[in-house]
């Protein structure tokens, strides 16, 4: 089993059919690891590339990030951060790869980001940007399994229907790893940061998580709550149970619970504002 | 009283709560609650960059919404697997609470 699991990790990370990640972003990575480049230097890689301008202020001014109208890129990185403009770069990317004709899951990560996002706030927790992104990006291992092993994918599809199973349960039958492990896969072949990557790899296995268990516990929670919302198909038909060990890591309550309820199906609405939107497109 | 993206919103649906600019609650409303909308309004407030409205009743039916039985049914069925671990169960009741509260056209008076 484990070398059918290998050949899998082979085919699906094979570099040279893998979807890259644009120049621009290495580039913005490595002017923002030094301290002495501005941001007027950071803004002007990132506007020398039009598609990515346009979609990170779409993004910008979409709900996941949408506390402020920014129209323009070094706008953007003074009000949002250097670093929300990272992510904000990354996602759009990654938004490309995943297309739309994967409509519910694309719904399903606005709404686990915004979900993220919220939860972070709500507990007052460093680094609510980064945290939206991991949940962006949580299921990013189902795309790369739809664009590599499309026949597995299939097949996948149908065991979850007929056998009424986790998405989950049916990958590790089927290709004997799941969206998570090449979520984590990916993280790593495209060196985004661990705490991106652990979220991504282990947003079904909290205990897992080594390092950034906080905000991989937010992740979980983001996306047992849009589950639970029922907000979008993304193939999941049931809620997977809470694992206690994200509740204890936040300091969950039922009432806080119930309070942040409220805020994602009232914040929901403007998600699904959002993609019908660029749907419309 | 339901809550709607501006997208949705047509002319002749009567708005639930006033509509602030930007959707920020602060400020002075755009337009009081009780209005009956109009596709002119319905423009103004894209230009104001209001996003959602609350209208009365409940005329948007989306895919798959269909009464309060049946949301409560698929959500029967979304937790039907998890409904031995007690954290699932408090969030079965939350939304099971929020669903009813949300659906029932008179349950809004009550909860104000």
């Amino acid at each position: 089993m484990t070398s059918k699991r290998g050949d899998l990790k082979k085919i699906i990370m094979d570099t040279k059919t893998l979807p890259t990640l644009p120049t621009v972003i290495q580039k913005l990575n490595s002017l923002s690891d030094n301290d002495k480049s501005s941001v007027q230097e950071m803004a002007k890689i990132v506007t020398s590339d039009q598609v990515i301008s346009a979609r990170i202020l779409r993004l910008a001014n979409s709900p996941s990030y949408g506390f402020y109208r920014v129209s323009t890129i070094s706008n953007a990185m003074i009000l949002l951060g250097v670093n929300v403009v990272k992510s904000l770069a990354l996602s759009s990317s990654i938004f490309a790869i995943m297309e739309k004709d994967i409509v519910g899951l694309w719904e399903h990560s606005l709404g686990v980001g915004a979900a993220a996002n919220l939860i972070a706030r709500k507990l007052g927790l460093p680094e609510c940007e980064e945290i939206a992104t991991a949940g962006l990006l949580h299921d990013i291992g189902k795309v790369i399994i739809s664009i590599k092993c499309s026949e597995a994918e299939k097949e996948i599809l149908k065991l979850v229907r007929e056998r009424r199973i986790y998405t989950m349960e049916a990958e590790m039958e089927i290709i004997d790893t799941d969206h998570a492990e090449v979520g984590g896969w990916l993280a790593k072949c495209w060196f985004l940061p661990d705490k991106l990557g652990e979220p991504i790899a282990f947003h079904h296995d909290v205990a897992a998580s080594r390092n950034h268990r906080i905000k991989t516990a937010v992740v979980h929670i983001a996306d047992v709550l849009i589950c639970a919302s029922g907000f979008s198909n993304s193939g999941e038909s049931f809620v997977p149970p809470i694992q206690k060990i994200a509740w204890d890591t936040l300091k969950l309550n039922e009432q806080i619970l119930a309070e942040l309820v409220d805020e994602i199906e009232d914040k929901l609405v403007e998600v699904k504002n959002f993609s019908l939107e660029m749907m419309a497109d | 009283m339901q809550k709607i993206p501006l997208m949705l919103a047509k002319a002749g649906m009567i708005l639930a709560r006033d509509v602030f600019r930007g959707n920020s609650p602060i400020g002075m409303p755009l337009c009081g609650k009780g209005t009956e909308l109009t596709d002119s309004l319905i423009v103004r407030f894209e230009n104001m960059d209001v996003q959602t409205v609350h209208v009365e009743g409940h005329p948007v039916w989306e895919e798959g919404e269909c009464s309060v039985d049946d949301l409560l049914r698929q959500l029967d069925s979304r937790f039907s697997k998890t409904l031995q671990e007690p954290l699932n169960v408090a969030l079965y009741n939350i939304y099971k609470a929020y669903l009813t509260r949300c659906m029932g056209g008179d349950s809004d008076k009550q909860a104000r």
